[in-house]
C-alpha cells in the first residue's frame, strides 16, 4: 500500500477541517489567516505531532501506550527543572529528556514482550510510576527556558518549527523503508508468521516502545519550547488526544495497516478543531463535546469509504 | 483425597486467577496490620470498603465489557455527568429523590446504548467509541451546568441518599449492602443465567458464537448500557459520600476500573474472569492508596510505588501464555 492511500482518512479530515478554519476564521475577522496564525498553529501541534508518531508505530504493532502522558510529563519536567542557567545546559537536559523518554520507553517494549503483559496494562501501571518520577524531578509547574533555544525550535516570528517537523516526517519515511519499519508492519500483521519467518518480535516490540518513549520526549522539548515553562502533569492530555490522532490518521487498532503521516495530519487537525470552535464563537465549555463527536465521525466516515471500495 | 488435592485442583482450574486476587487483597490487608497499628481496625476497614465499592461500581461496569474484548473509556465522564444530573433534578429535596435517581441512571443507560450500538452495528472500535462519548459527555456536562455555576448546580444530594453512606443496616453501612447487592446481581447474571453464558461464550469466541446462534450484537449492546448504568450508580453514590458533585470526580475512575478488572484476575483479552475477583481488586486498590497515605509518602511515592505494585501483580498472575 502506497504511503498517499494509507494515510488518506487522515489527509481528507485534515483539509476539510482546513477548509472549515479558513471559513470560520474568514466570515469571523474578514480576512484570511496571518502568516502569524499559521505559525502559531504549527508550533502548537508540534508536540502533538511527536506523541502522534510515537503512539502510530506502537498501535502498528498491535499495541497500545498509555504511558505517554507520563513520559512526557517527566521530559517537560527535566528540560523545565534543568533549564534555568544558559542554552548550553538546557541543550543538555534537553537531550536527558529524550534519553530519559527512551528508558522509559524501553522498560514499557522490555515487560510487554518479554514479561507477556498487556500492552494496555503495562503502560497503564508504568504511566504511575513515569507520572510519580515527573512530580519527583518537577514538584510544582515552573521553570523557564532561554530565548536562544526558543529561536531554534519554535520562533514565533520565524517559522523553524517547519524545519522539524520535516525532519519528523522525513525520520518516518526512511524509519517505514529500513528492515525494522518492515518488520513493525510484519508483527502488527501476524505476529506468529513473523515469528516463523525469523523476525526478532521481542526486539521489534522494544524498538517501538522505545521510540515512542524518544517522540514523548522530543514533544516535551517542544512543548518547554512554546510555552516557555513547565508542569509536572502536562503530559496527561496526550493519552487521549495521541491515540485521537492515530484513530484519525486511519491506523487501524488491529496493527500493521496505517501510516504515521496520516497520525500527523490528524494531530493537526485535532489542533485545529480548536481554533475552529473558537472562531465559529462556540463555548469553550463545549468543546470536549465536538470533539469527541469529530473523533467518532471521522471514524464512521473512514469505515463507510472502506466499505464502499471493498 | 486430600485437601492438598482439591486445593491443587482449584488452583490449576478457572477460578485460580480469583484466588490470587484474594491473596493480594489479604496480603496488602496484613502488610498494613503490621506495619501501620490501627490500619486493621473496623473503623479503618470499613472506610476502606466504603470507598472500594465506588470503585467496585465502575469495576463491574468495566469488567462486563471487558469480558467481551471490550473496554469502556467512557465512564469519567458518565460518571460525573449522572453525579450532576441527580443534585440538579433533585434539588436536595427527599420527594424528587426517585425521579432523580432515575433521569441519573437513564443517562448511563442511554450513553451505554450509544456505546453499543457504535461498537456492535457500526463496527467502530471500543477504544474509540467510547473515548469519543466521553468527550461528548464532558462537554454536556460543562456546556448545560456552565461550567457548574448554574443555579441548580449548588444543591446538595437529598438527605435519604446521604444516609446511604451515614447509615447503617445490621452495623454495616447501607452504602457496602448496595455493593453486596450488586455483586450478586453480576455473580447471578453471569454464572446461572443462559445471557451469562453467552457473554463468556462472545469472549472466548465471537465467530464461534455467532454461529452457535448467540446474539452477539444484541450482547454487546445489553453490556455496554450495564456498564453505563454502574458508572452512573457510581456517579450517585460519590455524590451520595461527598454532598455535591465537583467536575473532574470521574477522572480517577477510568484507571481505577481498568485497575481492579485485571487485578481482579479477569482477562483484559475477554472471556474469562469472575466479579468476585474484581471485589477482591477493589480493595486492593484502596488498601495499598490508604496504607502509602497512612506512612506519609509523598505524592510522587505514591504514584511510584502504586504503579510497581500493580505491575508486580501482574506478573503473578496477568501473564498471557507464551505462544513460541
Amino acid at each position: 500500500m502506497s504511503e498517499l492511500r494509507a494515510a488518506t482518512l487522515g489527509y481528507a479530515v485534515l483539509a476539510a477541517t482546513a477548509i472549515a478554519y479558513l471559513v470560520v476564521y474568514t466570515t469571523s475577522l474578514g480576512h484570511l489567516p496571518t502568516p502569524f496564525d499559521y505559525l502559531s498553529l504549527l508550533n502548537t501541534s508540534l508536540p502533538l505531532v511527536f506523541v502522534a508518531i510515537g503512539q502510530s508505530l506502537v498501535v502498528l504493532t498491535g499495541g497500545i501506550d498509555l504511558s505517554v502522558g507520563g513520559m512526557v510529563g517527566l521530559g517537560v519536567a527535566i528540560v523545565a527543572a534543568g533549564s534555568t542557567s544558559g542554552a548550553a545546559v538546557t541543550a543538555g537536559w534537553m537531550l536527558a529528556a529524550v534519553g530519559a523518554g527512551a528508558a522509559c520507553g524501553a522498560v514499557n517494549g522490555l515487560i510487554v514482550a518479554k514479561g507477556r503483559i498487556a500492552p494496555i496494562l503495562t503502560t497503564l501501571a508504568t504511566l504511575s510510576v513515569y507520572s510519580g518520577l515527573a512530580l519527583k524531578v518537577l514538584p510544582v509547574p515552573g521553570g523557564e527556558i532561554s530565548p536562544a533555544v526558543r529561536s531554534v525550535l519554535t520562533d514565533p516570528d520565524v517559522p523553524t518549527g517547519l524545519i522539524w517537523l520535516g525532519v519528523a516526517v522525513a525520520g518516518w519515511l526512511v524509519l517505514r523503508r529500513t528492515r525494522f519499519g518492515m518488520r513493525v508492519y510484519a508483527v502488527g500483521s501476524d505476529e506468529t508468521a513473523a515469528r516463523a519467518v525469523g523476525v526478532p518480535t521481542v526486539w521489534v516490540k522494544v524498538g517501538v516502545y522505545a521510540l515512542s518513549g524518544v517522540c514523548s520526549g522530543l514533544a516535551a522539548v517542544f512543548y518547554v519550547s512554546t510555552t516557555t515553562s513547565g508542569d509536572p502533569n502536562a503530559g496527561d492530555s496526550f493519552i487521549l488526544t495521541s491515540i485521537a490522532a492515530v484513530v484519525v490518521g486511519g491506523i487501524a487498532f488491529a496493527g500493521g495497516r496505517g501510516s504515521a503521516l496520516g497520525a500527523v495530519a490528524g494531530a493537526f487537525a485535532l489542533t485545529l478543531v480548536i481554533d475552529v470552535l473558537f472562531f465559529a464563537g462556540i463555548d469553550p465549555l463545549y468543546q470536549s463535546l465536538f470533539q469527541g463527536l469529530f473523533l467518532v465521525v471521522a471514524v464512521l466516515l473512514g469505515s463507510l469509504v472502506r466499505w464502499r471500495r471493498a | 483425597m486430600t485437601t492438598l488435592d482439591t486445593a491443587k485442583r482449584v488452583l490449576a482450574g478457572p477460578h485460580r486467577r480469583v484466588l490470587y486476587a484474594f491473596a493480594a487483597a489479604a496480603t496488602i490487608l496484613v502488610a498494613g496490620a503490621v506495619i501501620h497499628p490501627g490500619f486493621g481496625s473496623w473503623t479503618s476497614l470499613r472506610t476502606m470498603l466504603v470507598l472500594a465499592s465506588f470503585i467496585g461500581f465502575v469495576g463491574a461496569g468495566q469488567m462486563l465489557v471487558v469480558l467481551v474484548g471490550g473496554i469502556d473509556l467512557s465512564m469519567p465522564w458518565v460518571l460525573n455527568g449522572a453525579a450532576i444530573v441527580l443534585t440538579t433534578s433533585s434539588l436536595g429535596q427527599s420527594g424528587r429523590l426517585p425521579l432523580a435517581v432515575a433521569l441519573a441512571l437513564g443517562v448511563g443507560a442511554a450513553v451505554g446504548l450509544a456505546n453499543g450500538l457504535g461498537v456492535a452495528w457500526l463496527g467502530v472500535p471500543a477504544v474509540v467509541m467510547t473515548l469519543g462519548m466521553n468527550g461528548v459527555l464532558q462537554g454536556l456536562s460543562l456546556g448545560l451546568s456552565k461550567g457548574l455555576t448554574c443555579g441548580s448546580c449548588a444543591s446538595y444530594a437529598p438527605e435519604p441518599l446521604r444516609r446511604l453512606v451515614v447509615g447503617r443496616l445490621f452495623g454495616v453501612p447501607s452504602e457496602l449492602l448496595l455493593w453486596a447487592g450488586v455483586a450478586l446481581f453480576v455473580t447471578v447474571l453471569l454464572t446461572l443465567t443462559t445471557f451469562g453464558r453467552r457473554v463468556y461464550a462472545v469472549g472466548n469466541n465471537p465467530r464461534a458464537a455467532f454461529l452457535a446462534g448467540v446474539g452477539v450484537r444484541g450482547v454487546t449492546v445489553v453490556l455496554y448500557m450495564l456498564s453505563g448504568v454502574f458508572a452512573a450508580l457510581a456517579g450517585i453514590t460519590l455524590v451520595a459520600y461527598g454532598g455535591q458533585p465537583s467536575l473532574g470526580l470521574g477522572d480517577p475512575y477510568l484507571f481505577e476500573s481498568i485497575a481492579a478488572v485485571v487485578v481482579g484476575g479477569v482477562s483484559i483479552l475477554g472471556g474469562r474472569g469472575h466479579y468476585v475477583g474484581v471485589v477482591a481488586g477493589s480493595v486492593t486498590l484502596v488498601a495499598i492508596v490508604t496504607l502509602l497515605q497512612a506512612e506519609r509518602v509523598p505524592e510522587y511515592g505514591r504514584n511510584v510505588i502504586y504503579g510497581l505494585v500493580i505491575l508486580a501483580i501482574l506478573f503473578t498472575y496477568g501473564r498471557e501464555r507464551a505462544d513460541d
